[in-house]
């Protein structure tokens, strides 16, 4: 995590400051306590947060022999990536991957436009009956019809088995749009004023004006977006009953998660049926572990990207319309 | 400078409006499935509008393929039939775009007014084309099967084209009697209505995704049975509002599923401090490096789903997961027992589904505490540690009053929103033993909807819980403005 030059400044006036006031706050023996139990507790906890994770990797880069003994507990032994060049066997990963990282970049993508030009559309104030519109816009994130009419309604709209369901609901998002009203609104209006007065029509200034300085609140809603997509998996469980080339991945996790009998029946070739069922039992455990870790691994990789906008995205429920 | 446009006052204005009422009228019954010109036969979907009919052959001939393959009929005629709707959307989308002209100055109008012209006739051919394949499917279906695909006369066609040709009519005497267009006048049109069309595709999106659904709410009027057809036949009233609560078996369930919402509910809302205490504690360690990292990790969770979180579950506490191995290396477990799966057993299910859920998000939620804390200003702990106070006494006394107001909104969220568990996160950990008590009410509604397929009961279950929801985030939403003047909404 980099830290910005404001907070380097902010460490060190306070340590100046400490220094400065040293008998004030000196330590007792009751704070020592405090400190041990806080640092404690909150290593612990962090622990439980990174454990499972560390534990999934070491296990999938382990020798599988280990890994079947459960001799693999807290660091990997014999390492190897064989489990992840095995996955390309797993039949139906390969086009989950597609249809997860496809939606990904396009629904993020539509859904950024969308906002964008929806957040700026409705700061005009001289639109035709601006605030019913907006209010419109606003009220459907308080109320929603329930799962079962929403899903009749996919299937009314003939999106059921589509695609295209991945990304067209979730290409205008209110709170989305609510943010970057709200950011846009920040921005000095002169800005604007100046461009339409040398003649610039409202496409021209959201694109050179709007856009260009919006960027900060647009990468916001980006990433949280993204990873929204990422991790979805109702939408896929509800409308593409059936129709597994177009499972997310998420969904096929959950698929291989639940299955008792082995995933790796789908990949085991030749050897007696005692050797096969052996090797099916000790792959089945490690290749679910493996899928788990290819989804995992895209979010620990924008992770890092994400942090900064952590504030401005929890936002996200707070805001008002 | 005044802008050309035609009177909206006057005998001509009223027609005009008419003319513009009418249009919107016919683009909007187009994605309605009642009388549908494309519905050549009985086999041919009721639930499908003109659109859908347009923009999908599988859906317009779902159930012919039999018909097809044991050649009752040609499939060529359903083309045709396709065709036609395509042919007939073609021209409301032309009626459409005039429709958005109309809002410009008089140059724009009387263009829109040709669009309307050239939209209804493309129209028209298109509904005359579906009864071409009416008429063609008529004579080509194999006798004896005639009951089975029962060609129909599509009557939307009469419907569609009545109302074509009125606004056909309509067009062209606007047309005609509309002043014309001065010289060297330019397409124009006034900024707010420029916004406005902007806006609309926007707009069109909300509805179809979150107003439209709520057309939905009919079929729990209805005696629906999946793949079937809502008609008067099957028209029950409020049956199934009635069958919830006095069936026992749907009425023990309800009572099941909602102690189980509730409980958990109930265990997240009275715990909804514990970020806040997260965060105030976590703010106490002056070691800014370790602060950091403690944050970044244990926000992660938030991120990834909930089957991952399953997944992280298994691989930790299931029989061959980490605490059964790790408790057969260390000897806690014999070699050859086969250890106990934490994950399938039913004991304290509503606070392992609590304490899953708060793992998954305390981190994440304390962030909005952390910036809190960081709003506050250290001139008053400064002053307060210049008259003595201890560590608590700060946090009493500083810290947490700060932290109230954002803790209130967030309680009163929680409250609103106690019928809302969510499902992924019940779905993937329930099982054969935990069904009991892990059954919420968005479980509850999936399984009975989509799982057992009665539709109109999942759907009365869903109302009442949107309705209940909303008031319950307007009862919110009213407390705070009573208690801190400020809405949450």
């Amino acid at each position: 995590m980099a830290k910005t030059a404001q907070e380097k400044i902010d460490a060190k006036k306070e340590k100046a400051y400490y220094k400065k006031h040293k008998k004030m706050y000196r330590t007792t023996p009751g704070d020592v306590v405090f400190n041990i139990l806080n640092y404690t507790f909150f290593g612990i906890f962090t622990l439980t947060c990174i454990f499972p994770f560390y534990y999934l990797l070491i296990n999938t880069i382990s020798d599988n022999e280990l890994v079947k003994k459960g001799l693999i507990n807290f660091y990997p032994k014999g390492l190897n990536i064989d489990n992840y060049i095995a996955l390309r066997k797993v039949g139906d990963l390969g086009s989950s991957f597609i249809v997860t990282v496809s939606r990904t970049l396009i629904g993020t993508a539509l859904m950024v436009l969308a906002s964008a030009f929806v957040g700026y559309l409705v700061t005009k104030q001289e639109m035709w009956h601006r605030s019913l519109w907006y209010r419109f816009l606003v009220i459907t994130m308080y109320f929603n019809a329930g799962l079962i009419p929403i899903y009749l309604n996919m299937a009314l709209l003939g999106l059921t088995q589509n695609y295209l369901v991945y990304i067209l609901p979730l290409v205008v998002q209110p709170y989305n749009i609510i943010l970057v009203k709200t950011y846009i609104e920040s921005i000095p209006a002169e800005l604007e004023e100046s461009a339409f007065i040398d003649g610039a029509s409202y496409m021209v200034v959201f694109r050179k004006l709007i856009w260009p300085l919006s960027k900060p609140i647009l990468a916001t809603i980006a990433i949280f977006g993204a990873v929204a997509h990422w991790n979805s998996f109702q939408d896929s469980l509800l409308y593409m009953q059936g129709n597994s080339e177009l499972f997310t991945l998420q969904h096929r996790l959950y698929i291989y998660l639940n299955m008792s009998s082995n995933i790796a029946a789908l990949m085991s070739q030749g050897g007696t049926a005692a050797q096969q069922a052996m090797e099916q039992a000790l792959n089945a455990k490690v290749i679910k572990y493996t899928i788990s870790m290819v989804s995992v691994i895209p979010i620990f990789c924008v992770y890092p990207f994400m942090q900064r906008y952590f504030e401005k995205g929890i936002m996200l429920g707070a805001v008002k319309g | 400078m005044r802008e050309e446009k035609i009177e909206t006052r006057g005998a001509l204005g009223g027609l005009y409006l008419i003319q513009r009422l009418l249009s919107v009228a016919i683009i909007i019954i187009a994605f309605f499935p009642v009388a549908n010109p494309a519905k050549i036969c009985g086999l041919v979907s009721n639930k499908m509008s003109l659109f859908t009919a347009a923009v999908s052959y599988s859906t317009l001939t779902g159930d012919l393929r039999r018909a097809f393959r044991m050649g009752w009929v040609d499939e060529y005629i359903f083309v045709i039939a396709f065709i036609a709707a395509i042919i007939a959307m073609l021209g409301i989308a032309v009626t459409a775009a005039g429709v958005c002209a109309s809002m410009g100055n008089l140059r724009l109008q009387k263009l829109g007014l040709k669009f309307s012209m050239i939209g209804t006739i493309v129209e028209i051919i298109g509904y005359i084309a579906c009864v071409v394949s009416y008429l063609l499917l008529k004579s080509n279906v194999t006798p004896d099967k005639l009951g089975e695909v029962s060609p129909q006369f599509p009557m939307g066609v009469i419907v569609y084209g009545i109302l074509a040709i009125v606004l056909l009519l309509l067009s062209i005497g606007i047309f005609v009697k509309a002043p014309s267009v001065p010289l060297g006048m330019k397409y124009d049109m006034e900024s707010k209505y420029k916004l406005f069309l902007m806006f609309l595709p926007f707009a069109v999106f909300a509805f179809l995704f979150c107003y439209l659904p709520l057309y939905g709410w009919r079929y729990a009027f209805f005696d629906y049975k999946s793949g079937g057809t809502l008609s008067a036949d099957n028209f029950v009233g409020f049956k199934w509002f009635v069958y919830l609560f006095q069936n026992k078996a749907t009425r023990r369930d309800l009572v099941n599923v909602m102690t189980n919402t509730l409980a958990i509910s109930g265990l997240n809302v009275v715990t909804t401090w514990i970020p806040m205490i997260f965060a105030v504690f976590l703010c106490e360690m002056r070691n800014m490096k370790f602060r950091r990292f403690v944050q970044a990790f244990t926000t992660i969770p938030n991120f990834i789903s909930w089957v991952l979180v399953y997944a992280i579950a298994l691989a930790i506490f299931s029989t061959d997961g980490f605490i059964n191995t790790f408790a057969k290396q260390v000897g806690l477990l014999g070699a050859n027992d086969t250890g106990s799966n934490y994950l399938m057993g039913d004991s304290l299910t509503w606070v392992k589904m609590w304490a899953w859920g708060t793992w998954k998000g305390v981190g994440w939620s304390a962030i909005i505490y952390i910036a809190g804390i960081s709003g506050i200003d250290q001139s008053l702990y400064e002053a307060a540690t210049v008259d003595g106070a201890g560590r608590f006494q700060k946090m009493r006394h500083i810290t947490l009053p700060g932290l109230i107001p954002t803790f209130f909104v967030l309680l009163l969220m929680a409250i609103a929103g106690i019928l809302s568990n969510g499902l992924d996160q019940y779905l993937v950990f329930s099982n054969a033993d935990n069904a009991k008590h892990i059954n919420v009410l968005d479980l509850y509604v999936y399984t009975l909807g989509i799982g057992n397929g009665s539709i109109p009961l999942s759907t009365v279950v869903g109302m009442f819980k949107s309705i209940i929801s909303i008031i319950l985030l307007f009862a919110a939403n009213g407390t705070s403005k009573l208690l801190r003047g400020e809405s949450i909404v």
